[in-house]
């Protein structure tokens, strides 16, 4: 078991810079998801600490120990791939006692170990039989298996649900929470599915264009996201960012016409600013309270609650509200929220604007 | 008859009209197919027959498929007054030395070519590439007085010199690298403590034995086949690889149709023996580079 620190990562590939200077920590035993978009350098930055990439400038170090210059076998880890990289010539055992037959483990010990990592995947009657005989979800466990026997001080994860069904996405990212839970070794896990990241990470890194935007617990990412791609990135449906402008005393945004949204921001000086409000903490509210009139658009009752898509301006709002209501396609409705709920960004920098009082 | 032909295809009831043209164009396809397939195995079939065959039956008209009086003298007259299985033995070693070479090469060259990006070997597939475009007839002169001066003239490694390396073989193994052996595949290896001389014979030989199979039967038949390099490169008549012997069973000895079906019926031997062995890799090797890009 070991933690691992990224200082100040730099990475190019020739005039294109796809990492610039990335600091990340990941505690010993903690479940770390790298999540951005496609194209941000999270998967490149994983396969920098699996030694698969070299590193331009800065360090990474497992346990107190720089790696740069280690070959990725030295390392001490195990990575686990998007397509599973399972050897198809050779059956689900051989596959998971590789990297023990190649360190020269004794046979008893591979035959355990192997037999070990079966049970806990429930793998143990597919043993004998070759990938291609496998279904997805059953692959996916044996590229887990190959991990787990080695024992490593640190797990790899490159979106390594990516190619399963829904379903079954969800099923194996309960059973990833609980290995994880019982063999406690730090992980770096790398998506693009920001439920994954919310429902598995201890911290979540949120990276785009080779930098991080924010870090830290899911929830807190949640609450308080950084700046405006954080607040639309984590959640769904996603963030509603509207244009405003602050009045700098009474806690109002004016939006075009008449419509007000309250926040609940100290000392926020006046000048232009954008509104998130996530969609589940809009509702409907009386002609008389301040909020935004829309126009609906479409209408998607779930039994436990309604979307809304909604029409501001030229803009699209996503509502997602607990009741049932009447309202039709057309019909204007007004929708507000609590101040407490209503976060600020700088119209300019996009960033969190705080309280300063 | 064409009405009788018609018949079914004209059949009233709806949906069914479609079922017997279609049968009837498989019987077409089939019929087709069938003839074609007779028109290519004639010949083969017709010189089996001939080294069977007696001097008086040989050029009676119409040619029969099955002897009348089958006869072994054709070949025993071949075997006694030509070296024809020294022959047979110089080929058989030609062409196998060559395909175990072609394999070699063509497999490290082509799974280097595939899996290591660099831009010096970029140019070196280019440049083996290029060489696929040389005709062998502008570099046959050369090549032998390269030989000459190796001292290797009317040996098996003379023979061998223009056949250790294929550029299409490399260009094959280099695709199918490309194609069915992920990189994770390999990064999976490194990661879980595999040397690269490790992975390359435990993991990638392995996944190609389909289309190093093709190239085992492709190259052994290249040089089986080979003709102006050995009439070249072996000036003596123990030294001739049995292309080369056939070829002079027409102009040194009288027509004889006979010895001469008689030699090429048992220089099909091996050919067929090797091709029956391995059909299932060669099919499969030029059906998958059929469609590849």
């Amino acid at each position: 078991m070991a933690d691992v620190q990224i200082r100040d990562v730099h990475k190019a590939y020739g005039e294109v810079e796809t990492i610039k200077g990335v600091s990340v920590d990941a505690p010993d035993g903690q479940f770390v998801v790298l999540v951005g978009p496609s194209g941000c350098g999270k998967s490149t930055l994983l396969r920098m600490i699996a030694g698969l990439e070299e590193i331009d400038r800065g360090t990474i170090s497992i346990g107190g120990r720089v790696i740069n210059q280690v070959e990725p076998k030295n390392r001490d880890i195990a990575m686990v791939f998007q397509n599973y990289a399972l050897y198809p010539h050779m059956t689900v055992a051989v596959n998971m006692a590789f990297s023990l037959r190649l360190a020269r483990t004794p046979k008893a010990e591979i035959a355990r170990r192997v037999a070990e990592a079966a049970r806990i995947l429930g793998l143990t009657e597919y043993l004998e039989r070759y990938p291609k005989q496998l279904s997805g979800g059953q692959r996916q466990r044996v590229a887990m298996g190959r991990a787990i026997v080695r024992n490593p001080q640190v797990y790899l994860f490159d979106e390594p649900l990516s190619n399963l069904d829904a379903k079954l996405r969800v099923q194996m990212r309960a059973e990833l929470k609980d290995i994880h839970a019982r063999l406690k070794t730090t992980t770096l896990y790398v998506t693009h599915d920001q439920i994954e990241a919310m429902t598995m990470a201890n911290t979540i890194v949120v990276m785009r264009d080779g930098i991080i935007e924010q870090a830290g617990a899911p929830l807190e990412l949640y609450d308080h996201p950084a700046n405006t791609f954080v607040g639309s990135f984590i959640g769904s449906p996603a963030m509603n960012l509207i244009e405003g402008h602050c009045d700098g005393q009474n806690g109002a945004i004016k939006l075009d016409g008449e419509a007000v949204l309250r926040h609940g921001v100290h000392g926020v000086p006046a000048g232009p600013v954008i509104c998130g409000i996530r969609p589940e903490h809009l509702a409907i509210v009386d002609a008389e309270s301040d909020g935004i009139d829309v126009v609906v658009t479409t209408l998607e009752p779930t039994g436990s609650d309604t979307l809304v898509q909604a029409r501001l301006g030229d803009q699209i709002i996503a509502a997602q509200l607990r009741e049932r209501i009447t309202a039709q396609p057309g019909d204007t409705i007004r929708l507000g929220s609590a101040p407490e709920n209503t976060h600020l960004f700088d119209a300019k920098s996009e960033r969190r604007i705080a309280a300063s009082d | 008859m064409s009405d009788a032909d018609q018949k079914p295809a004209a059949e009233t009831v709806p949906g069914l009209g479609m079922t017997a043209r279609a049968r009837l164009t498989n019987l077409t396809i089939d019929i087709v197919l069938f003839v074609f397939g007779i028109l290519m195995v004639l010949p083969l079939v017709l010189l089996v027959a001939n080294a069977f065959k007696t001097p008086q039956e040989m050029v009676a008209w119409p040619p029969t498929i099955i002897p009348a009086d089958p006869t072994l003298d054709n070949f025993r007259s071949v075997l006694g007054e030509t070296p024809l299985l020294r022959w047979i033995w110089t080929s058989l070693r030609f062409a196998f030395l060559s395909m175990v070479a072609i394999v070699i090469t063509s497999s490290i060259v082509g799974y280097v070519l595939a899996k290591f990006q660099f831009r010096t070997l970029e140019v070196i597939f280019i440049l083996i590439l290029a060489t696929a475009i040389v005709p062998f007839e502008v570099y046959m002169i050369p090549l032998y007085f390269q030989a000459q001066s190796l001292g290797i003239l009317n040996s098996i490694w003379g023979l061998l010199l223009g056949y250790l390396v294929m550029s299409f073989g490399i260009f094959l193994i280099r695709q199918n690298v490309k194609h069915s052996i992920p990189d994770e595949l390999l990064e999976a290896a490194r990661i879980d403590g595999a040397g690269e001389l490790w992975i390359f014979a435990r993991i990638v030989l392995p996944l190609l034995r389909g289309p190093l199979g093709a190239l085992a039967v492709l190259s052994f038949f290249q040089a089986w086949t080979a003709f102006a390099w050995p009439i070249i490169v072996t000036t003596s008549r123990d030294a001739y690889t049995i292309e080369v012997g056939l070829a002079l069973f027409q102009t040194g000895f009288t027509v004889d149709l006979g010895r001469l079906s008689a030699a090429a019926a048992a220089v099909l031997v091996p050919s067929v023996t090797i091709f029956v062995i391995l059909r299932r890799n060669f099919v499969q090797g030029i059906a998958s580079t059929g469609v590849k890009e």
